[in-house]
């Protein structure tokens, strides 16, 4: 079995595909996603936030960490569908915070701004009610966050 | 498949780097938008402040009236807005002339508010009441200005300042002081300051300030300034201007006439404050006797 620890909880690997791993640990109630590539397909995409569904509603998972810092590229449509269409079902599901780390990189951060301006010109702001979303800079942060 | 995965993530590369211009374009173009916004509301503010700057100008008195009641005579008021809060004012009476400088807390916009105020109260004092004595004046104005601004709703509004009244026949100068600055000047270069109380108008609604009197001799010259002068920071090492550099100076410029002395003190002001922003009000008044 797969564990990896941070701040003394151990996670437990739940998923590895070609672009992403998924731990969880059981205590905190908490999902990390790993991006393990500079790019993740919206197919894979797609598949590992489905994963992640299937998580909140079997482990009652409340938080889940997205750790972005491998990517260096940042793709729209994924963004979009995570935003309109997997984010609002998982509020119903239980999820309460999301948090993501994104690249050391100021160009990314400027993309990904750019990224949300337009979903919000496409969908209003209020697309991002329900599930808090937080930036941390590591795992350690966000489960001090919840703790 | 590593290839089309390469190929996907190139064109989600060119995605992004399109997406990310045409965010940061659309914020330049709001950018300029707001700038150009701003721009007009600075203008509007700037030509609005330039206007009440000419209207304050207009109530300070004219130096050739000055020199009507005294050998000699200049002022500078430098507000640090353009309006602010020092102001001096003189006014005929059956016995001489009074005169006086005064300056409002803060500067800016209610500065110049609270000075306009308090010169047309003092004129009103003096002109329908008939009051010429600086003790009464200041206290009156002492009293009015706490019973308007400073009651039991609110504490805006304060005062320095000094008020003399001259008899040219007597060659006697009356003043009474709240925490004004004041210096007299010997034709000898001798230099004493003169005493004042520590409280400011609208402290206190029933302060008794003092009333003083002295004696002046012909080539004597008094000095009014606000804090505004002496509290500049400048310098080599961000220090105050202070009241014993102004003395020194003053005292090697006895024998001038008041404009040489204004522009002196004028020149060795701008030269101590430098590149660092006026700190205040600063207003400074020479007559000789």
């Amino acid at each position: 079995m797969t564990t990896i620890n941070f701040k003394g909880y151990e996670f437990t690997l739940e998923n590895k595909g070609p672009f992403s791993s998924l731990y969880f640990n059981k205590q905190l109630k908490m999902a990390i996603c790993f991006a393990d590539e500079e790019y993740i397909p919206i197919d894979n995409f797609k598949e590992m936030f489905l994963h992640i569904s299937g998580m909140i509603e079997k482990l009652e998972v409340k938080h889940l960490i997205f750790d972005k810092q491998k990517l260096r590229t940042f793709h729209q449509p994924s963004m979009e569908w995570y935003f309109a269409v997997w984010k609002p079902e998982m509020k119903n599901k239980g999820l309460v915070n999301h948090y993501k780390i994104l690249p050391k990189l100021d160009w990314f951060e400027k993309a990904v701004e750019a990224g949300k301006y337009e979903i919000f010109q496409k969908f209003s702001k209020e697309i991002l009610n329900g599930i808090t979303i937080t930036y941390v800079n590591s795992v350690e942060e966000a489960i001090e966050d919840i703790s | 498949m590593e290839a089309s995965y390469l190929k996907e993530q190139l064109q989600a590369k060119e995605d992004m780097l399109a997406q990310t211009t045409r965010f940061l374009v659309q914020m330049q173009n709001d950018l300029e938008e707001k700038n150009k916004e701003l721009s007009l509301v600075n203008k509007d503010i700037f030509d609005s402040i330039s206007f009440a700057s000419l209207i304050q100008k207009s109530l300070l008195p004219d130096t050739d009236i000055l020199k009507i009641f005294f050998k000699d005579a200049s002022f500078r008021v430098m507000q640090q807005l353009g309006i602010g809060g020092d102001t001096i004012f003189i006014k005929n009476t059956n016995k001489g002339v009074v005169f006086g400088l005064l300056d409002s807390t803060g500067h800016g916009i209610p500065a110049a508010l609270l000075s306009i105020s308090g010169t047309l109260l003092l004129k009103e004092l003096m002109t329908s009441m008939e009051i010429d004595n600086p003790q009464t004046l200041l206290n009156l104005l002492n009293f009015q200005l706490h019973k308007t601004f400073n009651n039991s709703k609110s504490s805006i509004a304060h005062k320095e300042g000094i008020i003399f009244s001259y008899c040219s026949t007597k060659n006697t100068l009356t003043y009474s002081s709240a925490k004004g600055k004041a210096l007299l000047l010997k034709a000898t270069g001798e230099i004493n300051e003169l005493p004042n109380s520590k409280l400011s108008i609208g402290d206190e609604p029933n302060a008794a300030f003092e009333l003083f009197e002295i004696s002046i001799s012909p080539g004597d010259k008094l000095i009014m300034y606000s804090d505004g002068l002496t509290d500049q920071f400048g310098g080599d090492n961000n220090k105050k201007f202070s009241r014993e550099r102004l003395k020194k100076l003053l005292s090697n410029k006895s024998g001038e006439t008041a404009s040489d002395i204004v522009k002196a003190v004028e020149e060795e002001f701008a030269r101590w404050k430098g590149i660092n922003g006026q700190t205040d009000d600063a207003s400074f008044m020479i007559l000789e006797f």
